[in-house]
C-alpha cells in the first residue's frame, strides 16, 4: 500500500471496487447513495481509478460519469466474483455500502473470492466487522477495555440441531436460564445478522418471548437469538467517530434520541447535538467511544450507539449498545448536520490518508483533524408509510418501519422541531376533537407512534402540564418543556400575538391561517427570516461552501427582510442567472430516491449550462443535499412561502418544481401566487402551472383527450355515494375507483359489484363535494405502458416506453416493467407515440412527461387500441431506470429545455436499447407484520433493482436474483393457474400451506392466499402473487442457463433510433 | 422585558433580553463548546472577559457545583442565543448580568472579524444604550489588566494531598482551574497552591519536585513574579506548564508571546503531535500565544489549524507544558496523560539528581 507523508495523492494507479446498497428499503435508503456517490469523487481526486457496483438503476452512484466502469448488476457473490475477474480491483471498500455491501463483501472473503483475485480490503477489516455483528464476542471485546455494556446472553442452537426439534421443555428451560442471567424481565430479544433491527423487541411476557425465541433461531443466519437487560427509558445517544491509520481519532458529532431507549433510532426523532447530557457524561461517552473504535481498529467512519441515564453522579452512568463499523443512515444525517463529509472522508482513510492530511472543503483552511462545532440545533424526523398500510401497527418499536426522514436546522430546539415536522410532510389522521383526554393519553401519549408529537401539543392545548406529559411520554422535561411553548405560541397567535409563534418556527401562513389573519398583516409583524451557513466551526473561520438554513431573526425586528437583510450570511452571486431546484423531502412510498436523481440531474445540467443552480430540500440522506452538488444548497421545508424567501434572499430568476415528486409539484401553484404577492422577478419555469393543473383535473382532462380523439377508461367524477353507484352502473363493473390528487395510488382499488363500492366509500374514503372519488372502467387483461417524454414546446423526445409485466390491477410503481416492450408491434408503438407526442403539445409540455397507457387485444386477432389513464407534465419515478436502460439522459435534457435550450439545439436524439433491461420492484412487507402482501392498485413497494441481459428471461432472472426473489428448486406450492414450475421444483399440495411454510417445508410460494403469503413472508421464502409475475418466472427460469451476461452499462450496445416509428 | 444592551467596540449597540441585571465591561469573546457551560462560566482565565456562547442553547442540563471550576462566575457578563432558568438564577446570584435573544452568530462572526474586541454590557428595568455606551468607555484592555492576578489567585498557600505518596508540585496559582489541581491529586502528587506572586524563598523551602505554573487570564507579560521564578528554578528543578503557563516559561526563557487575533475557545482543537503523528482534541481558552521559542524550548505538538505552538519541550532542562487544557472540564479527555508525564518527569528528575546513599 502506497501511503504518503506529504500529502500527496494516495490513490494513483490502483482500482478499487465500490459496492452500493441495492434496493431502497425500510432500514437501508438513500443515504448509501449519498455516501457511495461522495466515496466515488473521493476516491477519483486522489487518482484511483473506481469500478462501482450496484442493483438500483434509480441512484447517482450509477450513473456512468460517477465511476471508471459502473455496473447495474445484482449484488451477488457470483455477478460481483465476475466483475472482479473482468476489472482487477486492487482493493474493495465494504463500508460504503451499508449491510448489504458488508455481507456481500464477508461472503466475496469466505468463498475465496478475494483471496484469489487478490483484492484486498481497505479500511475496516473483516475481522472488526465479525466483532460488532456477533454480540457474544462484541461483549468480550468490550470486557476487555473495561466498557460497560447491557447485561447480555444469547440463546442457540447446537450444531446439527433443529428448531423444530427442540421441546417446549428444552425450549423453556433455556429461555428461563438466559432471562436469569441478564437480570428478568423486561428483556430485548434480538436476531443477529439482520438489517435495522428486524426480529427484535423488548418483552415483558415469559410466553411471548418463548414465541419469539422459536421464530428468532429459525431465522436467525447463525441460529442465535439474543437477549439483553432491557434498558428502556434510558436515554439513546449515538456517536460518530473517525480513525485514521495513524490512530488519529475524532468525533464527528453526538446524537441524542428524543423518544427514550426501546424505540430504534432510525424511528426516533433525533436531535444534533446533545441537549440533556452534561459535559462530564459527555466526555466520558466521547472517551468510550475512541477506545471502542481503537480495539476494533475501525479505520474510516463508524458508529456507536450509548444508553445514558443520570443517576446523580456529574457524568451519568452510561452502556455501551452497539457499533456500526460502516457508514450509516446516521453517519449521513451527521455529515449534513455538521457539514463534516463522513464518506469522503472514509474513503481517503481508506486509501492510506491521516485526518490531517485531508483538506476541509468547507472552511478551506481547516483538516478533516478537528470535530465540528455547530450553532444550531438539528432536528430528525422520520417519515412512516402509516397512510399506505392500514392492516399495519405503526407503534415504535425497536423494529423499523419508516421508509425515510426529513431534517431540519434552527437555532432553537421549537424551530429546529417545528421545521422537521413540516418538512416530514405528515398529518395523523386524526380529529383531535374526537379524541377524549383518556384516549389521548393512552393511545397517542402513552404509545410512541408517528402521531405523538402532534398528541403532545394537543395536550397542552388541552391545559396539561410539562409534568404530566413527562410522565405520559417518558420524553425528557427539556423537551416537553419546548413542546409546551410551541403549543403556547400556537395559543398566542389564535389570540392576535403572532411573534412567539414566528420564532417557534411556524410559516407565516401558518399563522394566518390559524388566527383567521391575512398574511400581509401577520407578515409585518413578526421577525422575518434571514440565512446563515453551515460551517462546522460555529463561525469560528470564514467558511466558503454554500451550505445554509434559515432562521428567524429576534423579536426586537419585525418585517420581512429585503435584500441583504434577507440574504443574511448568502455568499451566492446575486447578479446572475440562477434557478432553483425544488427537492422531493423524505422518501416514502410513491415518491422515492428517484427524485433525488432526477434533482440532482436538474442542477447538473444548469450548471453544465452556466447557470447557478440551487436546492431546496430537507432529507439527510440524499445526494441532492451534498453540500457540493449546487450553488446554493438550502436545508428547508418545502412550502411556497420557505421556497419563495430563497427565491428572494438568493434573487434566484426562476425555480424547477417538476423534480422533486408530488411535494414539489405541489407547492407549483402557492409558489406562484406567493411570487405575484411579492413582486417578485421570478418564474415557476417549465410547463405552465395551469397545464399541470389541466392534467390533475379529470373533467378537463377528459375534455382535452376527446378533444385529441385519445381513448380513455370511461369514467367520471363522484362526490357522492350514489353518483359513484349510478357512474358504475353505467360504466359496468369491475371499475377502478380512487381519489382525485393521489400520491402513489393511495387508496386506490378494484371493485367488482355494488357491495364492494360501497364498502370502499364507507370505509376507505370519505367521499364529499370537496373530496371527489374517479371511478374508472377497468380494463382488464389490458397491458400496460409508461412513457417518459421531453417536450420543448415545439418537438418531443421520448425517453422510452415501458411494458408492465403486470396487468392492470397491480399499480405501475409496483409492476415489474421491461425496456424494451417485448409484445407490441410497430403499429401500436406508432400510436404510443402519437398520442404521447399529442398530449405533449396539448399541454405545451416544456420538461418531462410521463403518460400511463394501456393496451388493449394485445396478443389477440383484434386489432389493439391504445387507452390514456394518466399523463402527468412532470419527472416521474421511472426516470432513472429509462435514463440507466436507454443512456439517454431525460432530466438532464428537461432541464436544459426549461432553461431555453430546444431538442434540436441540444443535438439530442433517442436510443433503443439491444439489450432488455427489467426493473423489479422490492416490497417492504416483512418490516410491516400484518400488511396485505399481495400485489394490488394500491402502490407498497419501496425500491427498484434492474437487470439487464441480451434477451428477457435471463434479464427477468438478474432482476428476481437482485431483488433476492430468485429461487430455482426445491418444494414450491403453486396456487395460480400458471404451468411450467413443475419442470424445476417439486410441485406439492398441503392441507394448510402456512403451516407447511412455518415448518420448513416450502421452499417458494405461488398463490395469491393472503395467509399463505403472510407466512411466506414471515419466514422470509420468495413467493410470487401473480399470475404474470408467475408466467415471466417460468420463461426465466427456462431459458436462463447460467450465464449472467455482466457488462459495466456503457458496454450494452444502444441503437440511435426514434420509438415507435 | 428587562432591557438589555451589549455596547460593541466602534459604537454598535445590539438589543437583547435582559435575564440578570447588573451593568460590566470586558473583552468580548466567544466559545464554541456546547457542552461545559458550569466549567466554562467558572474558568478563572474568563476572568475581565464578556463571554458569549456561540452554541445557542445554553443551561439544558442544569447547575451543579460538583462541576465548578472555581468557586465563582469569572466572565464579567454572559451572551447568549437562548439561557435556561436555571442558569440565569446561578448568575443572578452571583451579580453577573446575563443577556439572552441575541444572534450570537452575527457576535461571533464580528468578533472572528474584528477581532477580540472591548464591550459593555447594560441590564435591568430602566437601562438605555447610553448606559451600555458608557460600560464600554471605561473597558480597558487586557494587558492593561497588570494586577490581574490578584483576582484570581489564592491569597495564602493551600497544600492538597499531603498525605499522598507521590511528588510534591508546586502549583503557582495564576487563576488555575480546579480540575488541574484534581488531577494532580489524582496521581498521588501533593499539590502545593501558591500565589501568583509568590516569593522564590517560599517555594525553595518548600523543595518541590516540580514547579507547575498554572493557566489564568490576560497577558503573560503582566506576570513577572511568575517569569522570574521559573527562571529561578530552570535549572534545578522541573517545571511544567499549561496555557498561561506555557507562555510565562517561555517568557521566562527568552521566548516571544503575542495577542492573537480572537484566541482559542472551545473543545475542538486539533493538536498534532510532531513525534507520533497523531491528532489530539483538546479544550483551548486563551487570547495570547507564544511566537517564539527562544533558544531553550522547541515545539513539539502545534496547532493544526493555524500551526501556533501546542507544546514546548525544554532542550537542556526538564520542562513541558502545553497551551491547550490537557485537564478538560470541559472538553476531551484525550490528553490527561500529560500530568503523567509531568509526574513522570518530577521523579526521574529527583532520581536522577539525588546522589545514590552508598
Amino acid at each position: 500500500m502506497s501511503t504518503d507523508t506529504d500529502g500527496t495523492e494516495t490513490g494513483d494507479g490502483r482500482t478499487i471496487l465500490l459496492i452500493g446498497s441495492g434496493p431502497i428499503q425500510i432500514g437501508q435508503a438513500a443515504e448509501f447513495d449519498y455516501s457511495g456517490a461522495q466515496a466515488c469523487r473521493a476516491l477519483q481526486e486522489e487518482g484511483a481509478e473506481v469500478v462501482l457496483v450496484n442493483s438500483n438503476p434509480a441512484t447517482i452512484m450509477t450513473d456512468p460519469e460517477m465511476a471508471d466502469r459502473v455496473y447495474i448488476e445484482p449484488i451477488t457473490t457470483d455477478a460481483i466474483a465476475e466483475i472482479i475477474a473482468e476489472e482487477n480491483p486492487d482493493g474493495v471498500i465494504a463500508g460504503l455500502g451499508g449491510q448489504t455491501g458488508l455481507n456481500v463483501t464477508a461472503e466475496l472473503a469466505e468463498e475465496g473470492v478475494l483471496e484469489e483475485y487478490d483484492v484486498e480490503i481497505m479500511g475496516t477489516p473483516l475481522d472488526t466487522i465479525y466483532a460488532t455483528e456477533d454480540r457474544d464476542l462484541f461483549r468480550q471485546r468490550m470486557e476487555k477495555i473495561g466498557q460497560p455494556v447491557p447485561g447480555s446472553t444469547t440463546i442457540s442452537l447446537e450444531e446439527g440441531e433443529e428448531v423444530s426439534e427442540l421441546t417446549e421443555e428444552d425450549l423453556h428451560e433455556r429461555v428461563q436460564a438466559a432471562v436469569d442471567e441478564v437480570g428478568g424481565l423486561p428483556v430485548i430479544a434480538r436476531t443477529t445478522y439482520t438489517l435495522g433491527g428486524s426480529g427484535s423487541g423488548v418483552v415483558d411476557d415469559f410466553d411471548e418471548l418463548l414465541a419469539r425465541v422459536r421464530k428468532g433461531l429459525r431465522l436467525s443466519r447463525n441460529s442465535e437469538v439474543l437477549i439483553t437487560e432491557s434498558i428502556a427509558g434510558w436515554v439513546e445517544y449515538e456517536y460518530e467517530v473517525m480513525r485514521d491509520a495513524d490512530d488519529s481519532c475524532i468525533i464527528i458529532c453526538n446524537m441524542e434520541n428524543i423518544d427514550p431507549m426501546g424505540i430504534h433510532t432510525g424511528e426516533s426523532t433525533v436531535v444534533t447535538p446533545s441537549q440533556i447530557v452534561p459535559d462530564e457524561g459527555h466526555q466520558e461517552m466521547r472517551t468510550a467511544a475512541l477506545d471502542v473504535i481503537r480495539e476494533l481498529g475501525i479505520q474510516g467512519g463508524c458508529n456507536i450507539q450509548f444508553a445514558w441515564r443520570d443517576d446523580g453522579t456529574p457524568g451519568g452512568e452510561y452502556r455501551v449498545v452497539e457499533v456500526n463499523p460502516r457508514v450509516s443512515r446516521s453517519s449521513a444525517l451527521a455529515s449534513k448536520a455538521t457539514g463534516y463529509p463522513i464518506a469522503r472522508v472514509t474513503a481517503k482513510v481508506a486509501l492510506g490518508k491521516r485526518l490531517h492530511e485531508i483538506e476541509n472543503e468547507i472552511t478551506g483552511e481547516t483538516t478533516a483533524a478537528f470535530e465540528p462545532a455547530i450553532d444550531y440545533v438539528v432536528t430528525k424526523v422520520p417519515r412512516w408509510p402509516k397512510d399506505k398500510f392500514d392492516d399495519v401497527d405503526f407503534e415504535l418499536t425497536t423494529a423499523m418501519k419508516s421508509t425515510g426522514e426529513a431534517m431540519a436546522i434552527g437555532r432553537t430546539f421549537e424551530e429546529s422541531l417545528l421545521k422537521a415536522l413540516r418538512s416530514s410532510e405528515y398529518e395523523p389522521d386524526v380529529d383531535w376533537d374526537d379524541v377524549s383526554d383518556e384516549e389521548l393519553e393512552e393511545r397517542y401519549l402513552e404509545r410512541p407512534s408517528p402521531d405523538r408529537p402532534y398528541a403532545m401539543f394537543e395536550a397542552f392545548e388541552r391545559g396539561y402540564t410539562t409534568e404530566e406529559v413527562v410522565e405520559l411520554t417518558g420524553i425528557f422535561e427539556w423537551y416537553t418543556e419546548r413542546y409546551k411553548r410551541i403549543a403556547d405560541s400556537t395559543l398566542a397567535a389564535q389570540e392576535g400575538d403572532f411573534t412567539e409563534a414566528a420564532i417557534a418556527g411556524h410559516t407565516n401562513a401558518t399563522i394566518a391561517s390559524a388566527a383567521g389573519a391575512d398574511i400581509d398583516t401577520v407578515e409585518s409583524e413578526v421577525p422575518g427570516r434571514t440565512y446563515k451557513q453551515v460551517d462546522t466551526c460555529a463561525g469560528e473561520f470564514e467558511a466558503e461552501t454554500p451550505y445554509y438554513y434559515s432562521a428567524r431573526k429576534n423579536e426586537f425586528e419585525s418585517g420581512p427582510l429585503i435584500g441583504d437583510a434577507a440574504a443574511g450570511e448568502l455568499e451566492v452571486d446575486r447578479d446572475v442567472e440562477s434557478v432553483i431546484v425544488v427537492g422531493g423531502g423524505p422518501i416514502r412510498i410513491g415518491q422515492g430516491v428517484e427524485f433525488d436523481y432526477c434533482s440532482v440531474h436538474a442542477v447538473q445540467a444548469l450548471r453544465e449550462q452556466g447557470i447557478d443552480a440551487h436546492v431546496v430540500n430537507n432529507n439527510p440522506e440524499t445526494v441532492s443535499t451534498d453540500y457540493d452538488t449546487s450553488d446554493g444548497l438550502f436545508f428547508e421545508p418545502i412550502t411556497a412561502e420557505e421556497v419563495a424567501d430563497v427565491a428572494e434572499a438568493a434573487d434566484a430568476d426562476g425555480v424547477m418544481v417538476q423534480f422533486g415528486g408530488q411535494t414539489s409539484v405541489n407547492i407549483a401553484e402557492p409558489l406562484q401566487d406567493e411570487i405575484e404577492r411579492r413582486g417578485l422577478d421570478c418564474e415557476v419555469m417549465g410547463t405552465a402551472v395551469e397545464a399541470i393543473d389541466l392534467a390533475e383535473d379529470r373533467d378537463r382532462f377528459n375534455a382535452l383527450m376527446d378533444e385529441l380523439e385519445i381513448a380513455q377508461p370511461e369514467g367520471g367524477t363522484a362526490v357522492s355515494k350514489e353518483e359513484a353507484l349510478e357512474l358504475a352502473h353505467e360504466i359496468g363493473y369491475p371499475v377502478l375507483v380512487r381519489p382525485s390528487y393521489v400520491l402513489g395510488g393511495r387508496a386506490m382499488d378494484v371493485v367488482y359489484d355494488d357491495e364492494e363500492l360501497e364498502t370502499y366509500i364507507e370505509e376507505a374514503v370519505r367521499v364529499s363535494p370537496g373530496n371527489p372519488i374517479l371511478v374508472d372502467d377497468f380494463l382488464e387483461d389490458a397491458v400496460e405502458l409508461d412513457v417518459d417524454a421531453v417536450a420543448d414546446g415545439r418537438s418531443v423526445l421520448i425517453g422510452g416506453i415501458m411494458e408492465h409485466i403486470e396487468t392492470a390491477g397491480v399499480h405501475s410503481g409496483d409492476s415489474a416493467c421491461m425496456i424494451p416492450p417485448g409484445s407490441l408491434d410497430e403499429d401500436t408503438l406508432g400510436r404510443v407515440r402519437e398520442v404521447t407526442e399529442d398530449i405533449a403539445k396539448a399541454l405545451k409540455t416544456k420538461g418531462l412527461m410521463n403518460v400511463q397507457l394501456a393496451v388493449t387485444g394485445v396478443g389477440e386477432d383484434e386489432e389493439s387500441k391504445v387507452y390514456v389513464l394518466e399523463a402527468n407534465p412532470r419527472s416521474s419515478r421511472t426516470v432513472p431506470y429509462v435514463s440507466k436502460a436507454t443512456g439517454v439522459p431525460i432530466a438532464k435534457i428537461a432541464a436544459k429545455v426549461m432553461a431555453g435550450e430546444t431538442l434540436e439545439s441540444l443535438g439530442v436524439a433517442e436510443q433503443i436499447p439491444e439489450h432488455t433491461s427489467i426493473k423489479e420492484v422490492v416490497l417492504p412487507f416483512d418490516r410491516l407484520p400484518g400488511s396485505d402482501p399481495r400485489l394490488g392498485p394500491e402502490m407498497k413497494s419501496t425500491g427498484e433493482v434492474m437487470g439487464t441481459a441480451s434477451e428477457f428471461g435471463t434479464a427477468y432472472w438478474k432482476a428476481q436474483q437482485a431483488a433476492g426473489n430468485a429461487v430455482s428448486e426445491g418444494t414450491a406450492v403453486v396456487d395460480l393457474d400458471v404451468d411450467g414450475f413443475e419442470d424445476h421444483f417439486d410441485v406439492e399440495a398441503f392441507d394448510d400451506v402456512p403451516q407447511a411454510i412455518r415448518e420448513g417445508e416450502v421452499d417458494f410460494v405461488v398463490s395469491r392466499d393472503r395467509d399463505s403469503l403472510e407466512m411466506a413472508v414471515e419466514e422470509e421464502i420468495p413467493y410470487l402473487s401473480t399470475v404474470a409475475s408467475a408466467e415471466a418466472y417460468v420463461e426465466a427460469l427456462d431459458s436462463f442457463d447460467g450465464e449472467l451476461e455482466v457488462a459495466a452499462v456503457t458496454d450494452r450496445p444502444h441503437r440511435v433510433e426514434n420509438w415507435g416509428e | 422585558m428587562t432591557a438589555a444592551y451589549v455596547a460593541l467596540e466602534g459604537g454598535h449597540v445590539l438589543e437583547g433580553r435582559g435575564r440578570a441585571p447588573g451593568t460590566a465591561h470586558g473583552e468580548l469573546v466567544f466559545t464554541t463548546a456546547y457542552t461545559g457551560y458550569e466549567e466554562s462560566l467558572t474558568d478563572p482565565s474568563y476572568e475581565e472577559q464578556v463571554l458569549t456562547f456561540s452554541y445557542p442553547l445554553i443551561g439544558n442540563y442544569g447547575v451543579r457545583e460538583e462541576r465548578f471550576e472555581d468557586d465563582r462566575v469569572h466572565p464579567r457578563a454572559v451572551l447568549a442565543k437562548e439561557l435556561t432558568a436555571d442558569v440565569v438564577d446561578w448568575l443572578d446570584s452571583e451579580g453577573v448580568p446575563a443577556i439572552d435573544h441575541l444572534d450570537t452568530r452575527e457576535v461571533v462572526t464580528d468578533i472572528r472579524d474584528g477581532g477580540a474586541m472591548k464591550c459593555g454590557i447594560a441590564v435591568g428595568e430602566d437601562v438605555t444604550q447610553e448606559d451600555a455606551l458608557d460600560e464600554l468607555a471605561a473597558c480597558k484592555s487586557m494587558s492593561e489588566h497588570t494586577d490581574i492576578g490578584t483576582q484570581v489567585s489564592v491569597d495564602e498557600p493551600i497544600v492538597h494531598g499531603a498525605d499522598n505518596d507521590g511528588p510534591d508540585v508546586a502549583l503557582v496559582d495564576c487563576g488555575a482551574k480546579g480540575s488541574i489541581v484534581d488531577s494532580l491529586l489524582d496521581r498521588d502528587a501533593t499539590v502545593h497552591v501558591l500565589p501568583y506572586d509568590v516569593a522564590a524563598a517560599d517555594v525553595d523551602a518548600l523543595d518541590p519536585d516540580v514547579l507547575f505554573i498554572s493557566n489564568g487570564p490576560g497577558d503573560p507579560a503582566n506576570y513577572e513574579d511568575a517569569i522570574s521564578l521559573v527562571q529561578a528554578f530552570v535549572e534545578e528543578t522541573p517545571v511544567a506548564g499549561i496555557c498561561l503557563g506555557q507562555q510565562i516559561v517561555a517568557e521566562a526563557l527568552g521566548g516571544t508571546t503575542t495577542k492573537m487575533t480572537f484566541g482559542h475557545r472551545g473543545v475542538n482543537q486539533p493538536v498534532l503531535d510532531l513525534e507520533s503523528g497523531q491528532v489530539v482534541m483538546t479544550t483551548q481558552n486563551h487570547g495570547y500565544t507564544v511566537d517564539d521559542p527562544g533558544d531553550h524550548l522547541e515545539i513539539t505538538q502545534v496547532n493544526v489549524n493555524d500551526d501556533t505552538p501546542e507544546g514546548l519541550d525544554g532542550i537542556q532542562h526538564d520542562i513541558i507544558t502545553r497551551q491547550y487544557h490537557p485537564e478538560a472540564n470541559p472538553g476531551p479527555e484525550d490528553t490527561l496523560d500529560f500530568f503523567d508525564d509531568v509526574l513522570a518527569m518530577a521523579e526521574t528528575h529527583a532520581t536522577t539528581a539525588v546522589p545514590a546513599d552508598d
